[in-house]
């Protein structure tokens, strides 16, 4: 047999996934309906952050354009959990009706194969809205534009997306252990809206809270700490690429694990 | 030649939790140790070579699934071993399912939203299928089935039957030297049925697949298996030709009759008149399986006719399903 490498992979995933936009594409009124559903869902966040923010000249020492920057970033950084890992929110049906074992039975990682299977263009209009702010506050709070920002900006971005990632891939894995395990998954989708917030402007047990216990912290806050304030970075924003990398890997060694160990339902 | 599946000694069991009723029971349940197990398959051993189609029988809840589960590389066994074709399924999941095709039926596998070709497509690249073979294997199946109105209909439009035809042909798609069909032509009608025996007969001719079936039809074994393995509550009660097992009913008959009234009601009657012979109808006949060494099929006869009005009658040898009930109820000897 062949080595089924990284080229292999990343082949069968555009195909698969490139099949699953197609033939979402098909269904037109579905797609135009979810796509408006989803504009007007972020122009609602938008507001709700402006009406709260506006009055204030700064919370915690956060200006209203540097709150604007972590908004868009974890808007953005919130794109591939949202496009790519939407099939999270399925795990738990296919597990409860025994469905899951279809996906057992490909020569090809479990993992890979079932998050493979859908693309939710929905996540788009997030991904189009988060740069849209970003660029604003970009441009707003006077910041240089080199390419060393840039650099800093792309890295910190894909960590907070693996952080994203690995918080719904341990949630939804749950359900390999818990029939009522959707409760979980609703509060981990929960949890990241508070990853739009400097945790400053928590009490200091949610701060440790969201800081080493559910690390949504690291999600938009530490890592734009390097752009926003690069003379005083704590020490964590320069660990949080490793924490993420490390994170998404736990999640998915425990979604493995939950997947190899679920006995499936019997029939 | 090594076989290509070997099981030595398996067994598989399962530990299920035994719930409590009520609110408070749910809570308590949630730090509960009260478990108990239930042993799906006991200690089976069984070898099977390489172009065999064994027809895999048992009544619901025998075990069946499971060993299959086994087979593929999903579940792994509480004790014993397994091997197909040189790897240990369970510890090599990936690999073995490059040799095998599963059809779990009712259960689709392929891509809901995707017309079969396409779905066709993706296997072929997960399977890294060759461009020739993979031509040729879709002429075979023109050739053996109409497959081309199903090519452009996606899964989600077609029928249980049309959807189990393309599951199987999805299965048989990279050649694997294995396929699985775990109750494949239920709740099918009757012509589907027998296309797709017609397909696995053909497919296993021509490829030397192994297949490795159950089912609750015996018409599918009659059509397909000469070795069955019959198990139930897990433990392997025959497994042999079916020749061989016909043999020990050498003095059974099969009387069948054709009466005017409903099949059914008068079948009741007859069970009640006669306790100890097994009686089965449907829309054509009346069956009554009769022990020659015990009563002679003549006196039944005559019996049945003094209280019905009989218009046709038949006299067969045992069949498959007779067999495979009488081992149900009273085990092999
Ligand atoms: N995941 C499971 N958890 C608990 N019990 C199971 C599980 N799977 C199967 N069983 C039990 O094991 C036995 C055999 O099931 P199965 O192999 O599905 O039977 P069959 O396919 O022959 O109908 C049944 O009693 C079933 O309830
Ligand atoms: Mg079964």
């Amino acid at each position: 047999m062949k080595r089924k490498g990284l080229g292999f992979y990343l082949r069968i995933y555009v195909k698969i996934l490139a099949q699953d936009i197609k033939s979402k594409m098909s269904y037109r009124a579905d797609f135009f309906i979810s796509t408006i559903g989803m504009i007007c869902t972020n122009i609602a966040g938008f507001i709700t952050f402006w009406i709260l923010f506006r009055n204030f000249p700064s919370i915690s020492g956060w200006n209203y354009y540097e709150m604007l920057f972590l908004y868009g970033f974890s808007l953005i950084s919130l794109t591939p959990v949202q496009c790519l890992f939407d099939n999270n929110w399925s795990l738990r049906s296919y597990v409860y009706s025994g469905d899951f074992i279809k996906y057992c039975f490909r020569p090809i990682n479990l993992f890979f194969y079932f998050q493979s299977e859908v693309f939710d263009i929905k996540g788009l209009g997030q991904l189009a809205f988060g740069i849209g702010t970003l660029v604003f506050a970009w441009v707003k709070i006077g910041l240089a534009f080199t390419p060393l920002m840039l650099l800093k900006l792309i890295v910190f971005l894909i960590t907070a997306s693996l952080i994203m990632i690995a918080l719904q891939n341990a949630a939804s894995a749950t359900c390999f252990w818990i029939q009522n395990s959707f409760y979980i998954l609703d509060l981990a989708y929960r949890f990241r809206d508070f990853a739009k917030y400097p945790v400053t402007i928590f009490s200091p047990v949610f701060k440790f809270i969201f800081t080493f216990i559910v690390p949504i912290a690291f999600i938009a806050y530490y890592p734009s700490l390097v752009i926003l304030r690069p003379d005083t970075v704590p020490v964590l924003s320069w660990l949080s690429p490793v924490i993420g990398v490390v994170f998404f890997w736990l999640s998915y060694k425990f979604w493995m694990y939950g997947a190899l160990k679920y006995n499936g339902t019997g029939s | 030649m090594a076989p290509i599946i070997e099981l030595k000694n398996v067994t598989k069991e399962f530990k299920v939790l035994n719930r409590r009723e009520g609110l408070k029971g749910s809570l308590r349940d949630l730090f509960s140790r009260d478990y108990k197990t239930v042993r799906a398959v006991d200690n089976i051993s069984m070898s099977i070579e390489q172009g065999e189609i064994i027809g895999y029988l048992g009544p619901n809840g025998a075990g069946k699934s499971t060993t299959i589960k086994m087979m593929t590389g999903v579940l792994e066994p509480t004790s014993g071993e397994i091997t197909v074709d040189g790897t240990v399924p369970y510890y090599n999941r990936a690999k073995n399912a490059q040799k095998i095709g599963v059809v779990f039926g009712q259960r689709s596998q392929l891509w809901w939203a995707l017309p079969l070709v396409e779905s066709f497509k993706l296997l072929k690249d997960i399977y890294m299928i060759e461009d020739k073979p993979y031509k040729d294997m879709l002429a075979l199946y023109q050739s053996l089935v109409d497959i081309e109105p199903l090519l452009h209909k996606t899964v989600r439009q077609m029928s249980l039957g049309q959807r189990t035809l393309s599951d199987i042909l999805a299965a048989f798609l990279h050649d694997p030297k294995i396929v699985f069909l775990d109750e494949p032509t239920i709740g099918l009608d009757v012509s589907m049925k027998s296309k797709i025996r017609t397909l696995i007969h053909a497919l296993n001719k021509e490829k030397n697949t192994t297949v490795i079936l159950t089912t609750h039809d015996m018409g599918d074994v009659d059509a397909l298996c000469r070795r069955i393995a019959i198990i139930d509550k897990g433990k392997m009660l025959y497994d042999n030709d079916i020749e061989h097992l016909k043999g020990f009913f050498g003095s059974y008959r099969t009387l069948k009759i054709r009466t005017d009234g409903d099949h059914k009601i008068q079948a009741e009657a007859i069970r009640a008149e006669l306790p100890d012979f097994s009686v089965s109808a449907d829309d054509e006949w009346i069956s009554v399986l009769v022990d020659e060494d015990r009563q002679k099929v003549i006196d039944v006869l005559g019996q049945l006719q003094k209280s019905y009005d009989i218009r046709d009658m038949q006299l067969n040898e045992i069949s498959t399903e007779e067999v495979i009930r009488k081992i149900y109820e009273e085990g092999v000897q």
